[in-house]
């Protein structure tokens, strides 16, 4: 029997990129899912930077941070530009 | 007691030595009777005929390499032309840069797979030893894929999860070259390509590497040099072939799209990540899980946190003991009577076809996508979603500062190239279950 392998491989391009998409659009309803579920019930502390700040009992390795966190910053800020 | 225990042992041992001894004598004598007295030019002469030299100059008829007979041609002229061929590859890999990791060593099993008489590519040479266990076996892609896992870092894509579509349209590279190839052998007589080799020459679209050599390894063992050569040199090439698709096809409006800026993911958003897409492709496609498993392993073991010194080595030592093992086994595929087939530069162009429609689908999928969403997105990042990690992704933000130089596009670009990692080896997967 021959087979015609123009329909054959057309027939492959249906389900390979059928299979492909079907698995990427689910991984991206499961993400946006996951995301809003994990920043609903397990939210990142951010806080902790501003209490630091607000507080008056800021020590003297603490500024020293900030001052370290700031130049780190403004270096990469420089050298990605 | 023990004494005479002792004096016994000793007895049996020296027994046995005067047995051992007595028979080495007796294959001196063998040897001897083997061995004729040759005058001087005599062993000149044999020695003559056992250089490669010789070996090159008269080939004999009907020689047995590798399991298949060898025409005259290809134990002389094309044994010299492929290792002109991997001084090319040597050239391309040191003068300009080209994947130097992968084509150094490939570039060099193939050279040391040529050398006549050798045989070092045979199933008792290194070369072939090493083979069958990682490549036949399928077992040095997936340890790659482990190492990519830990190297990689899926916060743009946990970003900006509907980018992942654009690695999908990017998998239109591979099913489009598999019509290609199947058009091909079914309209010209020279190439005849069964749809099982037409698959494996499709996964080249990928632009993965060892998804290649692994597709190719399972469903076309005898294309797998070329499949390799092909998926490699056009990967190296990405920064040539894809910026002139890239702008045919896009305004200059659409390139100077700024995208919105990412936002932070959390560590538990990453942790969780590779145990999401384990269970998806478990229920979806099983086929895929020994490539995705491998992936999400590596991620698992990075994003954990907890087990630095296994992700650093899978992500350093690892990998490259690997890559070298797997560069030199696929050189070895490069003896002149595997890769000097008219099959081979079918092959090289086909892959060049599906590198172009890989990079075409992404754009033209991003395209789309602006058509129905409010967040624009720039159609440059879809030509990132063939996987080429992350080659693929400089060359989107490359050509997106050129319309525009404050335009950064590395970190958006990046999500849509690691979904193209997921997206090949899921096109790989869809493959395998097909010829299972």
């Amino acid at each position: 029997m021959e087979v015609n392998l123009i329909v054959e491989s057309l027939k492959f391009l249906v389900l390979g990129m059928s299979t492909v998409f079907m698995f990427l659009v689910l991984l991206v309803l499961v993400l946006n899912l996951q995301a809003k579920i994990i920043m609903k019930y397990f939210p990142t502390k951010m806080e902790n930077i501003n209490v630091g700040h607000s507080s008056s009992e800021l020590s003297q390795q603490g500024n020293l941070a900030v001052v370290a966190a700031i130049a780190a910053s403004l270096k990469s800020y420089k050298q990605s530009k | 007691m023990k004494k005479v225990i002792i004096y016994l042992l000793m007895l049996v041992s020296l027994s046995f030595m005067t047995t051992s001894l007595y028979a080495s004598d007796v294959a001196k004598e063998n040897l001897n009777q083997d061995y004729k007295s040759k005058s001087v030019p005599e062993l000149f002469g044999s020695l003559y005929e056992s250089t490669g030299l010789n070996a090159i100059i008269n080939p004999t008829e009907g020689l047995v390499s590798h399991g298949t007979v060898v025409s005259v041609f290809n134990q002389s002229g094309g044994r010299i032309m492929m290792m002109a061929i991997c001084f090319v590859l040597f050239y391309l890999a040191i003068a300009k840069g080209f994947e130097p990791l992968l084509l150094i060593p490939i570039a060099f099993g193939g050279f040391l797979a040529n050398i006549p008489l050798a045989d070092i590519a045979g199933p008792d040479g290194f070369l072939g030893i090493l083979f069958n266990m990682g490549v036949s076996t399928g077992l040095f892609p997936i340890i790659i894929f482990m190492g990519v896992g830990a190297m990689t870092d899926f916060g743009p894509l946990l970003a900006n999860p509907k980018t992942a579509l654009l690695g999908g349209a990017a998998q239109f590279g591979i099913f489009g070259t598999i019509v290609g190839a199947a058009a091909l052998s079914q309209y010209t007589g020279v190439i005849d390509f069964s749809l099982k080799e037409a698959a494996a020459i499709g996964i080249i679209g990928g632009a993965d590497g060892p998804t290649s050599i692994f597709v190719a390894s399972k469903l076309a063992p005898d294309l797998l040099g070329a499949i390799a050569v092909a998926a490699y040199s056009y990967m190296a090439l990405v920064p040539i072939i894809q910026p002139p698709i890239m702008k045919a096809l896009t305004t200059k409006e659409e390139r100077k799209i700024k995208m919105e800026q990412l936002r932070e993911v959390s560590k538990l958003e990453k942790i969780v990540f590779p145990l999401t897409v384990m269970v998806i492709c478990i229920l979806i496609l099983p086929d895929a899980t020994p490539l995705i498993g491998a992936l999400t392993f590596g991620n698992f073991v990075k994003e954990s946190g907890m087990a630095k010194r296994l992700s650093d080595t899978m992500e350093n030592s690892l990998i490259n003991i690997v890559t070298i093992f797997l560069g030199l086994s696929v050189g070895s595929k490069l003896a002149a009577e595997k890769f000097l087939v008219p099959e081979t530069l079918g092959i090289l162009v086909l892959g060049l076809i599906a590198f172009s429609m890989g990079t075409a689908g992404g754009v033209i999928m991003a395209k789309v996508m602006n058509k129905f969403s409010t967040h624009k997105i720039n159609p440059l990042i879809g030509s990132a979603g063939v996987s080429a990690v992350p080659m693929a992704a400089r060359v989107s933000n490359k050509e997106g500062m050129k319309e525009d130089p404050s335009n950064m596009l590395l970190m958006h670009a990046m999500g849509p190239n690691v979904a193209g990692v997921i997206g090949s080896a899921v096109a790989a997967g869809v493959l395998l279950s097909i010829f299972k």
